[in-house]
């Protein structure tokens, strides 16, 4: 039990070792660069954690999907433009049912953007940013703390359900350092599922639809479909599981505040007169729990880290108007937030985010 | 153990045109696989997207049907993962030059100690015969109606950046030295690459002017000759391997001393 000042990526690459990682491939992206940095230096002094770093972000990723089938837990880390690279393979590693897990750093996007200020514009490119259908799996924690315990939940979710696995954070998060005490949290890690490469078998891992023999099934639909549902049953099943959210602040308001990731923490001077619902677990969306807790609510507020990706996502969900607080151009801060929520007729009376004192916390 | 042994022989006929080259590579594949004692225990095949890429279906090894491009990567990582594995990669021209260009010249410069054999058929051949990176300047192909405008790219100077990597140049035509050269490439201690010229008849030799895939492989007789002994690099059309310096201490990939 050691309390010791952790930084988010720092807390990442811990995860992954716990959660038994042995193989780690990246290229330098601000603001997820540290993992790749700390990567290196762990593979170092333990010769069984191999580290390579890549030409680019399209090796890194077929790196670990190549890591993974040859037997050990892989994983990357990357930021939005790489993860934007990293796309096809993500497809690929859904189709071939590979466990792996991906780390998300975001920026400001869209292009080179602004690389050390922190976004959330990832969302819907870790649902929807790989060619065809499949079913994503993707975490984002709050705290430092919670970047560890939750890589080491990434990596149980991927090895379930042999799918790549995506943990976002952001600039914020990532370069964060808080006190924490990692030995504390504990998670049950889920081991190996895949037989490895070279294990007396002759199988075909192949992107291409396939047969079980390996015979291209390239233009049998029923095949495709069969094999289509049976991945998405174990990727939403192995989801249940892992259900995390948080409900929490000022329950009793009549104003719901949906934010995640490190908004609700920049957020927390609001927390006496709004609840907040906090996804963890950003896809498969909530929608559960949602359904459960919004109609408690009169109204909803998103304050998110891009224009309405996550809004748009809980308004089809609930189909129910929200408010919108984007905050862009990496500014996550109190201020952009008060702005956003004045802007919306929103702002609480007498609140005043910077000049005053932060309100009383409740409960 | 029979070289019958390494094929999927139940799933033949195989996908590939009559008169394709890629079962001739495969064939002395097979053969060189089973000389050297490499089995599903030992050996993982690692195939890229187009036609070559199907014969990781057809041989009796684990394999990885890689997206477009790469197999290096996945490849590299393989072997980093589980040094005791032999990885052998089998792809296209395309694949391996063009798309997967960027992994060549880093893999290459990183001596991953993997053997490469490149099914080198100047074409894109599986999406109907458009230029490639090894097409020949002047070839008329579906997207070079006026002949393709720039010369192709030199792979053996490529892989020659890394003074200690293997190079080899064979054709389909050439069986004993192409299988030489796929044997001593799975031995090479580093990174070794053949390059084997092949025939694509479909979607490349009757636009050209062949008629047949025979007369394409006499093609390859008359055209390529074996590089003189000591040679340091090969000319054009001229077949042989190039080794480097194998360095000390480098893990050796199988059987060598």
């Amino acid at each position: 039990m050691t309390k010791r000042l952790v930084q988010g990526n720092e807390a990442v690459l811990l995860g992954a070792v716990k959660a038994g990682a042995t193989f780690f491939a990246g290229y330098p992206i601000s603001p997820s660069s540290e993992i790749l940095a700390q990567a290196s230096v762990h593979a170092a002094s333990h010769p069984e954690f191999r580290f390579i770093q890549e030409e680019d972000e399209i090796a890194s990723v077929n790196a670990i999907l190549g890591g993974s089938l040859a037997g050990a837990k892989s994983f990357t880390a990357t930021s939005g433009p790489g993860f934007s690279l990293m796309q096809e393979a993500v497809g690929y590693g859904h189709k071939v049912g590979i466990p792996c897990v991906i780390i998300n750093v975001q920026r400001v996007g869209p292009g080179t953007g602004m690389p050390t200020m922190p976004g959330q514009g990832d969302l819907l490119q870790t649902r929807y940013g790989s060619t065809g259908d499949y079913t994503s799996i993707v975490f984002y924690p709050s705290t430092v703390a919670e970047c560890y315990e939750y890589t080491i939940y990434a990596f149980n979710a991927a090895e379930e359900s042999r799918s790549p696995v995506i943990l976002l954070s952001d600039a914020f998060l990532g370069h964060l350092n808080e006190v924490a005490d990692l030995d504390a949290i504990k998670v049950p890690i889920i081991p190996r599922t895949l037989e490895p490469l070279a294990s007396g078998s002759t199988r075909l891992f192949s992107g291409v639809a396939t047969y079980p023999d390996g015979e291209p099934a390239t233009a049998d639909g029923d095949e495709f479909i069969r094999q289509y549902y049976e991945g998405k049953a174990c990727r939403e099943e192995v989801a249940d599981r892992y259900a995390f959210f948080e409900h929490g602040w000022n329950k009793d308001a009549e104003t719901l505040v949906i934010a995640f990731g490190i908004t609700p923490r920049v957020a927390q001077p609001l927390s006496p007169y709004f609840a907040l619902f906090r996804p963890i677990r950003i896809w498969p969306t909530l929608d559960k729990e949602l359904a459960e807790i919004a109609p408690r609510y009169k109204k909803i507020i998103v304050i998110e880290g891009s224009d309405g990706q996550y809004a748009n996502v809980v308004e089809s969900v609930l189909l129910r108007r929200v408010e919108r607080v984007p905050l862009l151009g990496g500014r996550m801060s109190i201020e952009a937030i008060s702005e956003g929520l004045e802007r919306i007729g929103m702002l609480p009376a007498g609140f005043a985010p910077s000049g005053s004192k932060p309100p009383a916390r409740v409960g | 153990m029979a070289v019958k042994d390494k094929l999927k022989t139940d799933l033949f006929p195989t996908i590939w045109c009559p008169g394709c080259g890629i079962g001739l590579i495969m064939t002395q594949l097979a053969t060189v696989m089973d000389e050297l004692g490499l089995d599903k225990n030992n050996t993982v095949l690692i195939t890229g997207i187009g036609c070559t890429g199907r014969m990781g279906a057809y041989m009796n090894f684990e394999s990885v049907y890689t997206l477009h491009g790469r197999t290096l990567p996945v490849a590299e990582a393989v072997k980093i993962v589980r040094p005791e594995l032999n990885v052998i990669v089998v792809s296209g021209d395309g694949d391996t030059a063009s798309i997967g260009g960027n992994h060549l010249m880093h893999s290459i410069r990183r001596n991953a100690n993997v053997t490469v054999i490149c099914n080198n058929n100047e074409i894109y051949g599986l999406t109907g015969g458009q230029a490639g990176p090894t097409t020949p300047a002047g070839t008329k192909t579906l997207s070079s109606p006026a002949g393709a405008t720039y010369s192709p790219i030199n792979l053996q100077g490529l892989v020659n950046t890394n003074p200690n990597a293997f190079y080899a140049k064979t054709t389909v035509y050439h069986q004993g030295p192409m299988k030489k050269a796929i044997k001593e490439a799975i031995q090479w201690p580093g990174f070794a690459f053949v390059d084997v010229a092949s025939q694509c008849i479909e979607n490349n030799g009757r636009r050209i002017g062949f008629s047949s895939a025979n007369e394409m492989l006499q093609n390859y007789r008359t055209e390529y000759k074996a590089a003189p002994a000591g040679a340091t690099r090969l000319e054009t059309h001229q077949t042989g391997i190039i080794k480097g310096e194998r360095p000390a201490g480098h893990a050796p990939n199988n059987g060598e001393n």
